[in-house]
């Protein structure tokens, strides 16, 4: 008999394969036993990290309360800025938007021709604002007008005897220092700004008995626009 | 044959094949009652802290930003003050009574006479841009006095030297039975605030 033949061979054919003959009864606990381990030092570690996250966390939340208090008045004091500011805008919209004309009137008077008598002047009425939406939006009413934008006639009524001295007060309008009064050119067949209304004979004759025209000229004034 | 495999098992491979149940149950007890909770609990704790951290940066921004916030008031509040002074503060709930006190020295000092004052529609600023709201109005009196051509603009020159804010509105003169007694008509509009201009 030779050895071979009397060789007991207790490894099966995949274990003569493998790179490591170490047997799998041995193999399989130990790999077990390092994916417990593992599982251990998997869990310890987010123990650990939860410690540090959760006492970074609460340093800041303590921080946070502590300063609390400074932080609101900072944040009322933002708000009252941002108001404050919002306010101020609207007010300087208002600003351009005032109307002075006394300057003008207290000219009129000396540029006044001596054969024109005044019955009437006056600056017209605003329309009503319109805070209605736009056809076909729905929602509630604006809280202000869709244009910035006002335009105002100013109208001079008087009686003179003949169309020479309202020429002449018409002349003077369209110059310099009325501009306040009388802004865009209003006929432009003549090129005055004065668009005549009406101008005819008087029904109630003067005290010396002539015959009077009464007349009625319309200016188109410089637009109030509210704009910054 | 059932319990045949463990049954015929040698004690060494029984052992092992127990030892190896029992770490794999260890490790997926590990895993799921420790392993996921604390990941969870880490997770949450993460967002939390994340939150925790925003917070602070915005707070310690918002707070180095105050003296800026202060002198920026401060600015402000120098720039509304001529508006606050040009204000028309309604007198016992009246704008026409406030009016009269501020503008009765102004219409004796011009010589118009029988001056009524009364109270119009107030109108809402026009401003290009929509507003979230509108924080000030055009309060507007109208004052009817008798006079002269001479005394209406005397008044008006005077009032619009000591109160540039008030604009005027409406006006209207009409020849009287003399230069002296003419009917003047005036609406004159002053800013204000608090009132509701929602129609």
């Amino acid at each position: 008999m030779t050895g071979a033949a009397l060789h007991l061979n207790l490894l099966k054919d995949s274990e003569h394969r493998s790179s490591s003959p170490v047997r799998l009864r041995v193999m399989m606990p130990l790999l077990a036993m390092l994916a417990t381990i593992g599982a251990l030092v998997w869990w310890g570690t987010n123990l650990t990290q939860l410690v540090i996250v959760k006492t970074q966390a609460d340093s800041l939340d303590a921080d946070i309360k502590s300063k609390s208090r400074e932080h609101a008045e900072a944040i009322r004091q933002q708000g009252e800025v941002r108001e404050t500011q919002l306010g101020l805008d609207q007010l300087e919209f208002y600003r351009t938007g005032v109307r002075h004309i006394a300057e003008p009137l207290a000219k009129l008077a000396e540029v006044m021709p001596i054969k024109v008598q005044l019955t009437g002047l006056s600056v017209s009425r605003l329309p009503p604002q319109n805070l209605a939406r736009p056809k076909g939006v729905k929602g509630p009413p604006l809280w202000g007008p869709p244009t910035n934008v006002e335009t105002q006639k100013f109208v001079v009524a008087g009686r003179t005897t003949k169309a020479p001295p309202l020429s002449a007060l018409m002349e003077s309008l369209d110059g310099p220092g009325f501009e306040g009064l009388a802004g865009t050119a209003g006929d432009p067949a003549t090129g005055r700004k004065g668009t005549v209304v009406s101008f005819r004979q008087d029904s109630a004759p003067a005290k010396d008995g002539s015959r009077l025209l009464t007349f009625e000229v319309e200016y188109i004034m410089p637009e109030r626009r509210f704009a910054k | 044959m059932k319990g045949g495999l463990l049954h015929n098992m040698a004690p060494n491979a029984k052992r092992s094949f127990m030892a190896t149940l029992a770490f794999s149950a260890v490790a997926v007890a590990i895993y799921m009652f420790g392993v996921l909770p604390s990941q969870d609990a880490l997770d949450k704790e993460g967002r939390r802290k994340s939150a925790l951290d925003a917070d602070q940066s915005r707070i310690r921004m918002d707070l180095s930003n105050a003296p800026n916030v202060k002198k920026n008031m401060d600015a402000l509040e120098a720039s509304m003050a001529p508006f606050k002074a040009a204000m028309l503060k309604p007198l016992l709930g009246s704008c026409a009574m406030r009016a009269k006190s501020i503008l009765d020295p102004l219409v004796a000092g011009a010589g118009l006479k029988d001056a009524e004052y009364s109270e119009e529609q107030t109108r809402a600023l026009p401003v290009t841009t929509p507003l979230a709201r509108q924080l000030y109005a055009r309060a507007a009196v109208k004052i009817s006095a008798t006079g002269s051509y001479q005394a209406a603009v005397s008044f008006l020159l005077r009032l619009e030297k000591e109160f540039p804010l008030v604009s005027l509105q409406w006006l209207e003169f009409m020849a009287g039975q003399s230069p002296e007694k003419q009917s003047v008509t005036m609406v004159l509009e002053w800013p204000t605030k608090g009132k509701v201009t929602r129609q």
